[in-house]
């Protein structure tokens, strides 16, 4: 008798339990485990350190929401140390620890070995901005992704801007040849400028960490054809140095970059006086001109952290935890295969635009548009979104 | 009158790159020790430039001297705390131990502040250019050759006409013969730190002019320019420090515009294949000395 007493009890304890899951209540399964192999430390740092909050910010939201699947997230995240080595070490601690998804250092070279851990134990491998077209299937593999643009559609989209909308035809380009994505990216810019018609007249090369710019800037000065832009290839803290150099010299021509130059540290170094005339395309933009979302993320953000959101880099962390969540709803399960099927499938509508990727035969290139931004006395602008009518093969 | 820009230049490059090399060849010549902290040392100049500028209002030339002292303090402590410990163990214990410091110092900056570049606020004077005779330059060139210029001045007069000066070259000569004479050791070796923690200091204000931001690996640059410099002048020599410092800075800079275009990314390799040839001609680096002592303990 006791037995039967207790069923209407029991299908009260289901009723509830069911109710709860419905109601968005996470339910107590094994959580769903992010691993991030972002970089904390090392020259990586100032992008991955920025995006790490974002995902923060994103597996808070999405738990908030009943989470993935009904499950909870966890994000856990290991220092990969701008190293590959210990990118690939992070990769398979991570994997161990039964991650369902990897986020890599955002960058071939560091980011790219914990992807390859990630695909080897078949799961999902996203990086937030990641530019190398080599960060795609085919040098990785089939499961791993990109949120970013390409370097192609990096580069190209600057030499379409400068062309198409400032009539610029004449370009001096000045490379820091010390990691691959500031050359890779030169290439592009430099092939796209010449498929338009443009003239490159020279190509100067920078190596990070020089800190002294007065050699290039002296053929610049002596050179007997004066370009209408210099488009330097370069990132912080040597890229301070190249803008200030050229201003300090009396140079107001207009200088072109990538999304290096999204930092505030640059506005800052750059100051008032010399941080004119500096255009630059990146991911996205931290208003609501570029995307009427980011007002609503500015708010979380500023609820969970106590301060403005400083740096574009914070955005496609909290993209990606969003591109994961909706593909693996969309695949029903955790599994690598079948969330990488759905992230090739689906089109997604992120803060940092619009994403969609081709299919892992075509090495999952993502196709996004660029954000325009130009700095005056040392204030970013948003432009508007360039996506370039033509790539450059990869 | 590009060709006058340039010189401008390349003499402002090489007044502080001398400046670099004195600082790191101060220890040297006394401990024959080559101090890989000493780039860290800049790093807490420029550090204390960005806390200073970002909290509080106080006018940039305090905030300067604050840097200064800083970095002879954090110099005189490395001294203190690490190398007094390990001077008596082998070279390799004390080379060992700067690098220990270096990243000790690196990593603190990296935790406690951020991996980002910070901006440094400067003064109007560094974003100021000048156009004297049709010829177009920074003030900060200007500046860079001043102060360096009378840093060396300064410097030579302490080494000179000082009681401190007098015991520290002595000491690079010939440091137990110094001892003997009743100079005591810690002082001249802790003073030595002083002195190339106020020039590391120095360095950084227009280390930092340049780029107006500073990161946790801001020495490394620095430390690779004060190296190669003293070993081409002369690792065994002030003088030879300051010869090594101009040379350096003004090769590497008239390479970079005498190149063609299919060279310029061996820009380097130049560079160092003219520092072999340096010293293959003269082992010993470009400024030779009398005394040629072992390291002391």
């Amino acid at each position: 008798m006791i037995r039967f007493a207790r069923i209407p009890s029991l299908l009260i304890m289901v009723t509830i339990l069911l109710t709860a899951c419905a109601g968005g209540q996470p339910a107590a399964e094994k959580p769903i485990l992010i691993g991030g192999a972002l970089a904390l430390t090392g020259i990586n740092a100032y992008v991955d350190e920025p995006a790490v909050r974002g995902i923060q910010l994103a597996v808070d939201e999405i738990n908030a929401k009943g989470g993935i699947l009904g499950r909870n997230v966890e994000f856990v995240n290991l220092d990969s140390k701008s190293d590959p080595v210990t990118s690939s070490n992070v990769g398979v601690q991570l994997v161990e620890r039964g991650a369902n998804a990897i986020i890599p250092a955002a960058d071939f070279d560091m980011g790219g070995p914990a992807c390859r851990e990630a695909q080897k134990a078949g799961i999902v491998c996203i990086s937030t901005t990641a530019s190398s077209p080599l960060f795609g299937s085919e040098a990785l593999g089939d499961k791993v992704f990109t949120l970013s643009m390409w370097n192609t559609t990096m580069g190209a989209a600057t030499a379409e801007y400068a062309f198409k909308e400032k009539g610029w035809t004449k370009v001096w380009v000045v490379t820091d040849t010390f990691i691959d994505y500031t050359k890779s990216l030169s290439r592009y810019f430099i092939e796209q400028f010449k498929t338009l018609g443009g003239t490159v007249l020279f190509e100067d090369t920078y190596t990070q960490g020089a800190q002294d710019f007065s050699a290039q800037l002296a053929r610049i000065q002596s050179s007997a054809q004066q370009p209408d832009f210099i488009y330097v290839s370069s990132y912080m803290p040597d890229l301070g140095t190249i803008i200030r150099t050229i201003r300090e010299a009396g140079i107001q021509l207009p200088i072109v970059g990538g999304d290096t130059y999204d930092d505030p540290g640059l506005f800052e170094a750059v100051g008032a006086d010399y941080g004119n005339e500096v255009y630059f395309d990146t991911h996205g933009f931290l208003s609501a001109e570029a995307n009427p979302r980011v007002t609503d993320f500015t708010t979380a953000y500023v609820a969970k952290f106590g301060k403005d959101p400083e740096a574009v880099w914070i955005m496609p962390g909290y993209d990606v935890v969003y591109v994961l969540a909706k593909a693996m709803e969309k695949a029903g399960t955790t599994d690598g295969a079948k969330v990488a099927k759905a992230m090739e499938d689906m089109e997604f509508d992120n803060l940092t635009g619009h994403l969609d990727w081709s299919d892992a035969a075509s090495g999952h290139m993502p196709t996004k548009a660029a954000a325009i931004v130009r700095l005056t006395a040392g204030v970013p602008k948003f432009l508007g979104w360039i996506t370039p009518a033509t790539l450059p093969a990869p | 009158m590009i060709v006058f820009e340039f010189i401008i230049n390349a003499i402002s490059v090489g007044s502080l790159y001398a400046l670099i090399a004195l600082g790191l060849v101060i220890i040297y010549g006394i401990l024959k020790m080559v101090n890989f902290a000493y780039g860290e040392l800049i790093m807490v100049g420029g550090y204390l430039l960005y806390l200073v500028g970002a909290n509080t209002n106080i006018p940039w030339l305090i905030a300067a001297v604050i840097a200064v002292v800083g970095a002879m303090v954090v110099s005189y402590l490395t001294e203190l705390v690490a190398f007094r410990k390990v001077r008596e163990k082998s070279l390799t214990a004390l080379l060992i131990t700067t690098f220990a410091v270096s990243t000790l110092l690196q990593n603190s900056a990296l935790i406690i502040i951020s991996p980002r570049a910070k901006a440094v606020a400067l003064p109007q004077i560094f974003s100021t250019t000048i156009t004297i005779f049709n010829i177009t330059t920074s003030m900060r060139n200007i500046l860079t050759i001043v102060v360096s210029i009378a840093m060396l001045v300064g410097l030579t007069f302490l080494f000179r006409n000082t009681i401190l000066g007098i015991a520290l070259r002595a000491a690079a000569d010939d440091f137990q013969m110094t001892r003997m004479l009743g100079v005591p050791a810690n002082l001249v070796i802790s003073s030595a730190f002083v002195l190339s923690g106020a020039i590391a200091g120095v360095v950084s204000l227009f280390w930092i002019g340049r780029t107006a931001s500073v990161t946790p690996t801001i020495g490394l640059g620095p430390l690779l320019i004060a190296f190669v410099a003293t070993v081409i002048g002369g690792m065994r020599s002030l003088v030879g420090a300051v010869v090594g410092g101009f040379v350096y800075g003004l090769i590497f800079s008239f390479i970079g515009v005498l190149l063609p275009q299919v060279l310029l990314d061996y820009r380097e390799a130049f560079m160092f294949l003219i520092v072999i040839l340096i010293l293959l001609l003269r082992p010993e680096g470009l400024v030779r000395v009398k005394y040629a002592q072992e390291r002391v303990g």
